[in-house]
């Protein structure tokens, strides 16, 4: 056996001992009814050896292992009247997945839902969902279930950064690429996330202005940093992820477009009218520049009637263009 | 793979989260083939037989076999038994959470609106898992693809059989009618294409998933040894007037400072046409002259009906 085959196996054993005394402490854990001391899982947990300190040093790792893993521990005194010192216990109901009720189609739906991954950011955790929901041991309900599945658009970017400062209501700070390429530092608490047509988009309470708006994640120069939150931070009501890109009805642009033509547009009309050789259709304005680019993209088979403010930026753009190029 | 298993074997973090996955997923596969079990959770089936040796150690305080758990893989079958305190999964982490919720709102999108009974069902387990990771309804994802196209490209692609599809050609803003032979369904930045032969085209192209229209089976010949006609491509050439992230974002050049130029090249010279016209005035197209006076003639055009 060569001196390198030796060390590899040292390590894997190290880590088999490792992996061994968590699963040791975690079952320990949850076996108890009451809180256990350190030095009763020091005398009854196999694997906490060495000296005093070591075994101190053990422990600990181990606990903020056990915790990143997602396993609560509770740290609690198990006798009121002499609580010197702490004890430990990991509760069955925080331990467990709890669905509550649940139905074979319910899991079959979660199942499928998992397989959006494939290929994606999330995939890893997406596999440990399907172990988990395949360990409740329901059949699949092939029957009643669509087929498949599309994927989701994979991201760059570690969209749980931001559903963790969701969760948790923190702040991101992050530098964004304005509309003039300029780079503006931004303060937000995110409270929605969403993905459409492959981009991933987060939407928050800026608080510069208190207001929400929506940032595409790709225009996020540099990382995120991550604060506390404004104390008392509420959800705006009536927020839902799902709306972010329908706009109120307050702006809407009446637009014609020749028949057969202007499809990217006319797939974003919410009404469609006919007029001879044009339809004359109704877009709800989320931006308006970003809306009069798409005009323009369509040149003379699209034209804005309505409202004043969409027709001036157009109007602009056209003179622009005509000076720039004629 | 050879990388990812050495990083599953030596992270003695992961490879617990795993022995605590494995006792539950044991429990409701009793009897499970070895091979089948290491798949499952995507490790090599040497590494399965070393976890499973690691958790036939594991028990109860005390150790005897009396508190150790009851596991058999010596026949190639896993099987468990007392192990009580393992036996139901671990809860879902927050990352699990979210992957969920995603793929459920995106699962959503493409279900038909008359199946009430999946639907509620659906919105009924995004709000459970939501809370279960403490998050408020606000994880959206929406497919703009349908289904039954997607399907009907799997089955064509499976029965190497031809499509007849209409396609929106985003360029020429045209619906056209095409006869294909698909080949594979790829993803590149975040879009699906089909990678077809074009019967109308006699050669190979990629078609966006979302701007299929609607798909049919067809009998097509075998295409006959694919012509090599590669498209010849436009170079051009821009001054950017203003600096604008639409700018930067449409000719995908993040340098873009006022005044200074640039060149590209593209299959499309509607593209070209299309892109300065969209850019509003914030760049100049300097070449090819022909587009240029094309799009100075059509922004004319539409400035005089603007002004009526």
């Amino acid at each position: 056996m060569s001196f390198l085959a030796d060390a590899d196996q040292q390590r894997a054993l190290t880590v088999s001992r490792k992996s061994e005394r968590l699963i040791n402490l975690t079952i320990a854990l949850l076996a108890t009814k009451r809180y256990i001391t350190k030095s009763e899982i020091f005398k009854s947990v196999e694997g906490y050896e060495g000296s005093a300190e070591s075994k101190e040093r053990m422990f600990e790792r181990d606990k903020d292992d056990l915790r990143s893993l997602g396993i609560e521990i509770e740290v609690g005194s198990f006798d009121p009247l002499f609580n010197d010192e702490a004890g430990y216990r990991i509760k069955q109901e925080s331990y467990q997945l709890d669905l509550g009720a649940i139905t074979t189609l319910e899991v079959s739906l979660l199942s499928l839902a998992a397989k959006a991954w494939q290929g994606a950011s999330l995939n890893d955790a997406a596999q440990r969902a399907l172990v988990k929901l395949s360990s409740l041991g329901f059949p699949l309900d092939e029957a009643n279930l669509p087929g498949s599945i599309p994927s989701i658009s994979n991201s760059e970017f570690d969209i749980t950064v931001v559903t963790r400062a969701i969760a948790e209501r923190q702040v991101l700070e992050f530098l964004y690429r304005g509309h003039d390429l300029s780079s503006e530092s931004r303060r937000v608490v995110p409270i929605g996330l969403s993905t459409r047509s492959g981009f991933w988009y987060f939407t928050g309470v800026d608080q510069a202005v208190q207001e929400i708006r929506t940032f595409r994640f790709d225009r996020v120069l540099e990382g995120f940093n991550v604060h506390k939150g404004p104390k008392d931070f509420e959800i705006p009501e009536g927020f839902e992820a799902s709306q972010v890109f329908e706009s109120d009805a307050a702006s809407v642009a009446i637009i014609d477009i020749r028949k057969g033509k202007c499809n990217s547009l006319r797939a974003l009309a919410t009404s469609t009218k006919s007029i001879g050789e044009w339809d004359q259709i109704q877009i709800p304005i989320l931006d308006v520049k970003t809306l009069s680019a798409l005009v323009l993209w369509h040149g003379e088979d699209a034209y804005v009637h309505a409202p004043e403010e969409l027709r001036m930026q157009i109007v602009e753009s056209l003179k622009a263009l005509v000076g720039n190029h004629g | 793979m050879a990388k990812n298993e050495s990083r599953k074997n030596a992270n003695p973090l992961e490879r617990a989260a795993r022995l605590l996955d494995l006792v539950p997923y044991i429990n409701t596969h009793q009897g499970i083939p070895l091979s089948e079990l290491a798949e499952a959770f995507e490790v090599s089936t040497e590494q399965m037989v070393s976890d499973l040796t690691t958790l036939w150690m594991c028990g109860l305080p005390g150790y005897t076999p009396l508190e150790l758990m009851d596991l058999e893989f010596e026949s190639g079958y896993v099987t468990i038994r007392n192990a009580p305190t393992l036996a139901k999964p671990r809860s879902i982490t927050h990352e699990e959470g979210v992957a969920l919720v995603l793929g459920l709102d995106l699962l959503r999108s493409t279900i038909s609106s008359d199946r009430t009974d999946l639907l509620a069902a659906i919105d009924v387990l995004a709000k459970r898992i939501a809370e279960l990771v403490n998050l408020p309804s606000a994880l959206s994802a929406l497919s703009h693809i349908d289904q039954g196209i997607v399907s009907s490209i799997q089955s064509a692609i499976s029965d190497r059989g031809g499509l007849s599809i209409t396609y929106h050609a985003l360029y020429k803003d045209e619906i056209t009618s095409r006869e294909v032979l698909p080949v594979e369904v790829i993803e590149s930045q975040g879009y699906s294409y089909l990678h077809a032969y074009c019967f109308t085209a006699e050669d190979f192209r990629h078609f966006r998933l979302d701007r299929i229209q609607s798909a049919k089976f067809i009998q097509v010949e075998k295409p006959s040894r694919a012509s090599a006609s590669s498209a010849e491509k436009t170079n051009f050439e821009l001054r950017v007037v203003e600096s604008s992230r639409d700018v930067a974002e449409r000719f995908e050049r993040m340098d873009v400072q006022a005044g200074s130029t640039f060149s590209g090249s593209s299959f499309s010279r509607h593209w070209i046409e299309r892109s300065v016209l969209a850019s509003g005035g914030a760049v100049e197209l300097l070449s090819p002259t022909e587009i240029r006076s094309e799009v100075a003639r059509r922004a004319g055009l539409m400035l005089n009906r603007y002004s009526d």
